[in-house]
């Protein structure tokens, strides 16, 4: 064996973890902006990093991987993924802000990848949600085939993308040193793997993690309600 | 309001308690009312189309090895009301562990209220709690429900509580509370330093009012409204205006 990959899927991991990403995720902080104003203090970040890591955000990397999965399948149906993710978000903030996120990868998927049979099964993935847009991790799924990722950085993309979004937003919200919120990144990482294995585990949309965090829930909510914020969620 | 004496059957151990009412013309009648191992239905008789059942414990519960288990259908049209009125405590299970389980059945057009006022999970319990819903088109379901995390000056014990409400065939609300580890629930985002969870559930309906931060539509017909605190009398101070805007009596 050399010391190189084979390179499957390596250009996609790079370019779904940028923050360079044309998708609108800058304007995201992972409800992080709900949480300071209700009094969460900056030396909790790190715990609220793990909070969502173990909640929000493995769900979604699992839905993420069953997407990935079903976009490889002929016919592609993403409906069913779209629904069990939505029945395990009680909250409509953070569906809206998964969605906003999904319309953003959305249009990339399509300017990318126009005639990839997974990027044109993302317009009857709402099929069995009226109302809902797509969610986030579908096109996360269709993007990831596209690229021919394997389901594993599909579901690390995702985990690393959440964390990330809280110590970038962090940064602009409680200015600090720039290093310290990268080794809140960096110290997620056991909690990154954790999830990146219980994601990776899911076969069916039942298997979609369902954890409920009825704090965050009402942060976000509180959020939505907010006049004056930096961030849209 | 009287009770209504009932059929009681001799429970065997561990046996499910059953609620199952019908429509009959334009009210409501008990069709079974089955005792268990730890509750015994009671039928209230009270004006109305609605009928009441009041759930009473028959022996002290939950303790470890217990498996409460309850089945409640509504048939078609039908309304039922269902309380609690003393609530559940789990006592300290020693190692041992309980369950507590609801399977909860409306048929088409059926409307059912159900007002659990709480459920203590004391010191060193170990509790499961699963709540199944099953909604038929045009059912209705509100339902109250109050997880204590410890008595007086307790930090609580072991909680997982897993609510799956299905509608037409079709997810409407999945949810996990999973509260086993103290150190993990009181992570940022999950309970804080809340001991008292407080939860009104409209389901297969969307109501217009009240509105408000810790509203959360679901992505189908159904909306809950939440409320933490330390204590339960303030989480019933602001759930009980919405219990009775959503249609709860009492």
């Amino acid at each position: 064996m050399g010391d190189t990959t084979d390179g499957t899927g390596a250009l996609g991991v790079l370019l779904l973890a940028d923050a360079r990403l044309p998708t609108g995720a800058h304007a995201h902080s992972a409800t992080l902006e709900a949480a300071l104003a209700a009094g969460l203090r900056t030396e909790q970040i790190p715990d609220y990093i793990r909070a969502r890591l173990r909640g929000v955000a493995r769900a979604e990397a699992a839905a993420a991987v069953l997407a990935l999965r079903a976009a490889r399948e002929n016919p592609v149906d993403f409906a069913p993924i779209q629904a069990a993710l939505a029945a395990r978000t009680p909250s409509r903030a953070l569906r809206d802000a998964s969605a906003s996120l999904g319309r953003g990868l959305t249009r990339l998927a399509r300017g990318l990848f126009p005639e990839h049979s997974a990027v044109a099964a993302l317009a009857t993935a709402p099929d069995d949600t009226p109302g809902l847009r797509v969610l986030r991790p579908i096109p996360l799924g269709a993007l990831g085939a596209a690229f021919g990722m394997a389901v594993d950085q599909v579901a690390r993309a995702a985990l690393y993308d959440e964390a990330q979004c809280v110590a970038a937003a962090a940064l602009k919200l409680r200015p600090g040193d720039p290093i310290a919120a990268t080794r809140w990144v960096v110290d997620a990482a056991p909690d990154i793997e954790e999830s990146v294995r219980v994601a990776v585990g899911a076969t069916v949309p039942g298997d979609v993690p369902a954890r409920s965090a009825p704090q965050l829930d009402r942060w976000a909510g509180a959020h939505a309600y907010s006049t004056r914020r930096l961030f849209v969620a | 309001m009287t009770v209504v004496p009932e059929t009681r059957h001799a429970p065997t151990p561990d046996a499910p308690t059953v609620v199952s009412v019908a429509r009959g013309g334009t009210s409501t009648h008990p069709v079974e009312l089955r005792t268990g191992t730890f509750l015994a239905p009671c039928a209230m008789r009270r004006p109305g189309r609605a009928q009441r059942v009041a759930l009473t414990g028959v022996r002290a519960s939950l303790c470890a090895g217990d498996e409460v288990e309850l089945r409640v259908d509504v048939g078609p049209g039908a309304e039922l009301e269902l309380t609690d009125p003393n609530g559940t405590l789990a006592y300290n299970a020693r190692g041992g562990r309980a369950a507590w389980r609801a399977r909860l059945t409306l048929a088409e057009g059926a409307r059912m209220t159900w007002h659990e006022p709480s459920f203590v999970v004391a010191d060193g319990a170990d509790v499961l709690r699963e709540i199944d819903v099953v909604l038929a088109p045009g059912a209705e379901l509100l339902w109250w429900e109050t997880l204590v995390l410890g008595r007086a000056g307790e930090r609580g014990g072991a909680l997982r509580s897993l609510t799956r409400v299905e509608r037409d065939g079709a997810e409407l609300l999945v949810e996990d509370l999973d509260l086993r580890d103290s150190a993990e629930r009181e992570l940022p985002g999950i309970t804080g330093r809340a001991r008292v969870l407080g939860q009104v559930g409209l389901f297969g309906r969307v109501p217009a009012d009240p509105r408000g931060p810790d509203r959360l539509d679901l992505a189908g017909p159904g909306t809950l409204w939440r409320a933490a605190a330390r204590r339960t009398y303030l989480v019933d101070t602001e759930l009980g205006p919405v219990w009775r805007a959503w249609g709860g009596h009492g």
